[in-house]
């Protein structure tokens, strides 16, 4: 990676993106009987990847504290919705601030030529 | 595990909440139905959900799973509900048998209508899934503008 | 920031200095002469540019690629390679001015 910041925004999209996806299959299954919630430790994984590059996939585990229905599923819409959100933002806010550093770098080299 | 493939898992949860939306419908519509072609009232309908795993169409040839955790959905089976008829004394009816009753489909309106809304709710739920993460990709497009 | 420019200014142009150059051979280690600068420059905009293709291709086969890390990818070797070419353009520039410098 260009810098360590960078770097650290592209671990913490991909994070979102693995959570991301969860979330969806979760909202899929919200019927299924016996479906468990599942999701990532988000902090944990951040920490675990400071600084360097993706290397281990992060761990999916089922989710603790969820009531369950009478079918076995456990799946909350409104946590699901929640996050959907929440991690559509982060995305959004990581995305635009990579982009403002990558422009940082493009006008240094844009200012270079002419100076 | 790409975005792309997560809209395969959301679209599969919209079909499976919409199949059930169907068997609702179908329920509703022959609540009173005391003559089907097999003899006998309506029977009620009901869909059982399962996990499925999905792949994409643009998926390589290696790639066989999602990746840990994430599933789709799909119907794997509709079941006729065995529960006995409900038996209504009408003697004057062209179906009553000879003590009078009538067999009637065992379909609770207010059931059916809950279980409508569940659909339309899951739905829902599974449309915002599919537009967050559209958002998520064009935003990742941006990346390279 | 970028290594290859933030490596050019001092340590480079006291390399361009000619008699810096005859004892180029004996510094070819610590990496504080011009040319050695330079091989890493170019070797990492390689490594930039070959990882954004690899990016690319998994994400067409359909292997396990985010687009977010294709376009981070393609952007970091865009980038790196112009200020490579920045680079490589100040020096050529500086090295003509001390040739035409009177001795």
């Amino acid at each position: 990676m260009i810098d360590r910041v960078a770097a650290s925004l592209g671990n913490y999209m991909d994070l979102l993106s693995v959570r991301q996806k969860l979330v969806a299959s979760n909202i899929a299954n919200a019927a299924t009987p016996g479906y468990k919630t599942k999701d990532i430790d988000f902090q944990f994984e951040l920490q675990s990847q400071l600084g360097g590059e993706t290397t281990t996939p992060a761990q999916v585990s089922e989710v603790k504290g969820l009531s369950t229905h009478n079918d076995g599923n456990n799946v909350s819409l409104d946590r699901e919705g929640r996050l959907l959100s929440e991690n559509a933002l982060r995305f959004n806010v990581a995305s635009q601030l990579w982009r403002s550093k990558i422009r940082v770098l493009r006008t240094a080299v844009q200012d270079g030529r002419n100076g | 595990m790409s975005l792309f493939q997560l809209l395969s898992v959301s679209a599969s949860g919209m079909s499976a909440q919409r199949l059930r939306a169907e068997t609702v419908v179908e329920n509703l519509a022959n609540a009173e139905t005391t003559r089907t072609p097999g003899g006998g009232p309506y029977q009620r309908k009901d869909v059982v959900f399962g996990s499925a795993s999905q792949s994409s169409p643009f998926g390589s040839v290696f790639q066989e799973a999602l990746g840990p955790g994430v599933e789709g959905v799909e119907v794997n089976e509709v079941i006729i509900d065995t529960r006995e008829p409900d038996k209504r004394y009408q003697p004057g009816h062209p179906d009553a048998d000879k003590d009078g009753y009538v067999a009637f489909p065992r379909i609770s309106p207010a059931e059916e209508m809950v279980n409508l809304m569940g659909a339309s709710r899951g739905y829902q739920a599974n449309v915002n899934a599919l537009l967050a993460v559209r958002d998520m990709l064009h935003r990742s497009l941006d990346l390279l503008k | 920031m970028a290594n290859p420019i933030a490596g050019i200014s001092p340590s480079a142009m006291r390399a361009i200095d000619p008699s810096q150059m005859a004892r180029s051979s004996s510094q070819a280690n610590d990496g504080s002469t011009f040319s050695a600068l330079f091989e890493q420059a170019v070797s990492r905009v390689n490594q930039y540019q070959k990882s954004a293709d690899t990016a690319v291709e998994r994400f067409i086969t359909g292997e396990d690629e985010d687009l977010h890390r294709v376009a981070m990818a393609t952007q970091q070797a865009e980038v790196s390679f112009e200020l490579f070419l920045q680079m490589k353009n100040k020096v050529v520039q500086a090295y003509q001015e001390v040739m035409r410098l009177q001795v």
